[in-house]
């Protein structure tokens, strides 16, 4: 398997420095060579267990339980009460 | 001997007689870390006035002849990848070096109702990926039997603090073995509940199917006291079970007679050090001769849990990290050209080698044309390795293994080869597949005087077995913490 | 140039009217202060964790019973991956192979013929947050407050053939969605929004063209533009000789445009894996009939029922339907079977829905009941009083209930059908209208008209004006 590094990448917004590149694309195929030793099955389909199910919540709002300043205290970046960000051009 | 010396159980009587108080504990406690911390550098941050605050407080209620909580005033350690509102929780990792969680666990909550003093927040490896806690961001944890070799990971730092008095009892997280490793290389007893008994809200996700926050503790007795206060339903958590929890300590029993132990011939071949082997099976002799039944089984997929571990725990792993995007909290690289030259760089600047390994594999594996072949293929591998549980634990009780393959590894001996690194969670990672309870206990010592450890499997929900397996041994061999 | 015939399938995004978000206890509402309706789950703070909204379980399941969908009563949740500033966790918990509805139809008339759309799923996931631009702004501005409100997905198979079909598809969406209480459907809260596929092929065909997804797309006559412009400009290639691309492209409704988001090459590869942090879902069936049986009959129900039983307008039977109080009231009337249907829709949607609009109140809300709408009509019908008098006294009978009969005494409305006086009153005004009754025996047959309006004006409205008419033919004669 010859995975592509640089698509990888680019879906997991990361990338590699140049000197560290080899190294680290070998270590990747060797570790996916690894992984990929698994058994063979007629079907990889998941059957759902119905006795893997869970409580909902009731539809109760909770308000002010948190301050917006509390909130966006660890924000680089704030500006009217928002995060700001790198100007988005749809 | 010294007050931080002594165990949680020991303490908390002579809380109740008045032999002393909890602020004269934590006061010991961090005497130790001034004289000690420089070596072993356990800690990521310490809490040292809200420690002696919560410490007071204890001793006010001792004084007050107030109905205490069997650990209240007595220190621990918290890994650094559980939230503490106000304390800040790093991951040990560049990307949160300075993030400060706005909102308490649901685990630091129990331990606040039960007064309960933390002393700081431990070293781990970054994101809990790794087995030797060098992958943290700030500093190289050290084991305090031998500071030439690692503590084990991912909770080197909890381990470590434990191991070295530097906090009477630690709580760390496991999703592959990162509290029973590091507990084996430090000797120290560690615990890896049942998925679903001790709630994740606040534990910062690595993989979330697979992740449990435990005790780590220099006896059985405390392993048992701490996991009865941290186990608990948790309505924040959709995977929290809702079972009767708390009881572990009180019910703690040395009687093993007629007690099967499985033997899974799989845990003791090619790998796992002869002298891991040999010390393991003459435990297991001594339980036999104490009453216990010996029962061979085999789990043969086990030679897949490692393979299936790095698919299922990378997956998982590439998408809860994906939110460390510069955006709302942590990191945010200095310089970058637009919003995705922000992503990348944040990102890249922010993790470590290791992690940016983890999750480019779990993008590879979930991505576009691998899923079946990778991800599915590895659920199904999961399946295969419960039902081989399942099958085993009607012929036994709890199984008993080595907890790790080798004993602690030299400081730099693995860092550089990822895949050796990996196996050394070979015996561990099968009990998060499964989602199985596991305690590691120190057994013996090894000719280099470092510790070996016997790891107890138990079935799910079952953590009173392994831990009155674990508690007789103790009985039996001492307490080899 | 060749008949082309357009494929339409649409996704509708309806956000739910919820007390709580989706997986956590903050408040579900619109146009409150920036960032002050969040918390650490719905803004993605590292540890925190999703519970899922029990109502919006069940909404969802409402919305899948009145579409007819098969509910899938074990199912789950899965993570899609993408990265985007109001995405706070850099993925959507959304439902992937195993939504909580699936394999529906809707059935809803277009231009007097019944129309069956299939329904292909229906499933839960959350709303992310919103991004402000501005010139002043150091950059774009996240607002977090809309992250983790409730959506449901419905995704229609493409058996949409025009723009108006597309049109009807969603009103019929929306009112069904107002109707069991899931959605208010706000158009300019973007509480209703959806994504268009549209392909084209020639007519007779029956292989489909290749399809374009457009997106945001936020109104009803967006869709409509959208769909047209769309189905113009892949023709417009195919007649070229062209190929249509397959490829994601925005509509610009300001522009009237479409432009290319991305082409299939650069489609987004989301990673969808199920979701760890939450367990199944589970609803029993009985949980899930006892919902079903809270559904009542269906405004797209009603109207095929309207139109086809009582022979009322599309319109007309739309504009009772879309309510419950008057398609309550209706049907009550209709089932005393004193008069035509039609009648009774004429009145409650010209002089009653006038009064309810002056008086802002709904038709249960006023003293008039099925039983005096239908005695007022039969007087109308039976020449007892004229139907300006009818009307005339709807406003007592609405606001205070007062009795047809009395009022009519008291006012003396009662209409004249004494034969003498009638046929004394014609030859008065035949007399008195030399040039209508010219002009009527030089074929201008409606000068009848204005000669009975002057029998009526004479005798105050009073006047039978069947007699009337009667006498005056005969007269002229």
């Amino acid at each position: 398997m010859n995975i592509d590094i640089k698509h990888i990448s680019k879906l997991s917004r990361l990338e590699i420095e140049e000197d560290k590149i080899e190294k680290f694309s070998n270590d990747m195929q060797e570790i996916v060579k690894m992984v990929e030793n698994l058994p063979e099955f007629d079907s990889v389909e998941e059957v759902l267990d119905k006795n893997y199910t869970m409580k909902l919540r009731e539809d109760v709002a909770v308000t002010d339980k948190f301050k917006r300043e509390e909130l966006l205290a660890n924000a680089p970046f704030v500006e009217s009460g928002c995060i700001v960000v790198p100007k988005t051009v749809e | 001997m010294r007050i931080s010396d002594k165990t949680a159980s020991e303490l908390s009587k002579m809380l109740r007689n008045k032999e002393c108080s909890s602020v004269e504990i934590c006061q010991d406690v961090f005497d130790k870390i001034s004289e000690n911390e420089d070596d072993i550098k356990a800690y990521v941050t310490l809490n040292k006035e809200n420690a002696f605050e919560t410490a007071k407080k204890a001793d006010e209620g001792f004084g007050n002849g107030e109905d205490m909580p069997v650990l209240a005033g007595i220190p621990m350690s918290v890994k650094d990848n559980i939230s503490t509102k106000g304390l800040r929780t790093t991951c040990s990792s560049k990307m949160l070096e300075n993030y400060v969680p706005p909102f308490d666990a649901t685990v630091v909550k129990n331990i606040e109702k039960n007064i309960v003093p933390v002393i700081g927040k431990t070293n781990m490896d970054e994101f809990a990926m790794g087995s030797s806690t060098e992958t943290s961001y700030f500093q190289i944890t050290k084991n305090p039997r031998n500071t030439e070799c690692v503590p084990g990971g991912s909770s080197g730092g909890a381990a470590a603090s434990v191991a070295s008095k530097e906090a009477i009892v630690a709580i760390g997280s496991d999703t592959g073995g990162s509290i029973r490793q590091p507990a084996a290389f430090c000797g120290v007893v560690g615990l890896k509940p049942t998925y679903g008994s001790v709630s994740r809200y606040g534990l910062v996700a690595f993989a979330s199917s697979l992740d449990q926050i435990g005790p780590i503790a220099r006896s059985v007795e405390d392993t048992a006291i701490l996991q009865d206060v941290i186990s608990s339903y948790d309505t924040m958590d959709a995977t929290s079970c809702d079972m009767p929890y708390g009881n572990l300590y009180r019910n703690l029993s040395e009687n093993i007679k007629g007690l099967k132990i499985g033997i899974p011939s799989e845990y003791f071949g090619e790998g796992i050090d002869d002298e891991i082997k040999t010390n393991v099976m003459n435990t297991i002799k001594i339980l036999e001769k104490n009453g216990a039944e010996i029962v061979d089984i085999s789990l043969p997929s086990t030679k897949y849990a490692i393979n299936t571990y790095y698919i299922l725990a990378s997956a998982e792993a590439s998408s809860n990290l994906s939110r460390f995007d510069g955006v709302r909290y942590g990191f945010r690289a200095p310089e970058y050209k637009d919003l995705n030259d922000m992503y990348v760089k944040t990102r890249s600047q922010g993790f470590g080698d290791e992690v940016k390994r983890r999750i480019m594999l779990g993008t590879f594996v979930l991505s576009s044309g691998f899923y079946d072949a990778y991800y599915k293929k590895a659920k199904k591998t999961q399946q295969l390795i419960i039902s081989e549980f399942n099958d085993a634990f009607k012929k036994c009780d709890i199984i008993a293994t080595p907890t790790t393959p080798t004993t602690a590894f030299k400081i730099g001996a693995n860092i550089n080869d990822p895949i050796k690194m990996y196996y050394n969670d070979v015996c561990t990672v099968p009990v998060n597949i499964a989602g199985l309870p596991a305690v590691s206990m120190p057994c013996a010592y090894s000719s280099d005087k470092l510790p070996i450890s016997i790891q107890f499997i138990g079935k799910h929900f079952d953590e009173q077995t392994i831990l009155n397996a674990a508690y007789s041994l103790e009985k039996i061999i001492g307490n080899l913490c | 140039m060749r008949e082309y015939e357009t494929v339409i399938g649409l996704e509708v995004h309806a956000e739910l009217n919820t007390n709580s978000k989706i997986y956590c206890s903050c408040r579900n509402a619109f146009g409150l202060e920036v960032n002050t309706q969040v918390c650490p789950v719905c803004m993605g703070f590292p540890g925190t964790l999703p519970t899922l909204n029990k109502e919006v379980v069940k909404k969802a399941i409402l919305m899948g019973k009145a579409t007819n969908c098969k509910i899938n009563s074990l199912c789950r949740q899965d993570r899609k991956n993408y990265f985007y500033p109001d995405l706070p966790k850099a993925y959507q918990i959304s439902q992937a192979d195993i939504p909580l509805c699936e394999h529906g139809y809707l059935e809803f008339m277009v231009d007097d013929k019944i129309k069956k759309v299939r329904i292909l799923r229906i499933h839960i996931e959350e709303d992310a947050g919103k991004l402000l631009h501005g010139e002043s702004f150091s950059g774009s501005l996240v607002d977090l407050n809309r992250c983790g409100v409730p959506l449901i997905e419905i995704v229609s198979e493409p058996d949409l053939r025009s723009s108006q079909e597309a049109k009807m598809y969603l009103e019929t969406i929306k009112s069904i969605l107002q109707y069991i209480n899931v959605s208010d459907c706000k158009m300019q809260e973007g509480s209703i929004r959806c994504d268009v596929n549209v392909s084209v092929m020639p007519k007779g065909s029956d292989k489909f063209g290749t399809r374009c997804e457009m997106k945001n797309v936020n109104s009803f006559s967006a869709a409509v533009r959208g769909i047209e412009y769309e189905r113009k400009r892949q023709i417009e290639i195919l007649e070229n000789g062209g190929e249509v691309l397959q490829e994601t492209r925005r509509w610009d409704d300001i522009k009237g445009v479409s432009v290319l988001m991305r082409s299939k090459e650069d489609a987004e590869d989301y990673r969808y894996f199920p979701e760890p942090d939450l367990k199944n879902i589970y609803v029993d069936e009985k949980e899930i009939e006892a919902l079903a049986s809270t559904i009542p009959e269906l405004p797209n129900k009603k109207i095929i029922r309207y139109t086809n039983d009582y022979n009322l307008s599309l319109v007309e039977a739309t504009l009772i339907a879309d309510s419950k109080e008057k398609s309550d009231f209706f049907e009550k009337a209709v089932a005393l079977n004193k008069c035509k249907p039609r009648s009774i829709s004429n009145w409650i949607l010209a002089d009653i829905s006038k009064y309810l609009n002056e008086n802002k109140c709904e038709i249960n809300e006023t003293k008039l009941t099925p039983e005096v709408l239908v005695k007022l009509i039969k007087l109308v019908d039976d020449s007892k009083i004229s139907s300006t008098a009818a009307k005339s006294l709807l406003p007592d009978v609405m606001a205070d209930g007062k009795d047809v009969d009395t009022m009519i005494k008291e006012r003396n409305l009662l209409q004249n059908s004494n034969e003498d006086e009638i046929k004394a009153l014609a030859q008065k005004v035949i007399n008195e209208n030399e040039k209508s009754v010219t002009d009527y025996k030089n074929g201008k047959t409606n000068a009848i008209g204005y000669l009975v309006g002057q029998c009526m004006k004479a005798s105050k409205g009073k006047a039978n004006p069947a007699l009337a008419k009667k006498y005056i033919l005969e007269l002229i004669k």
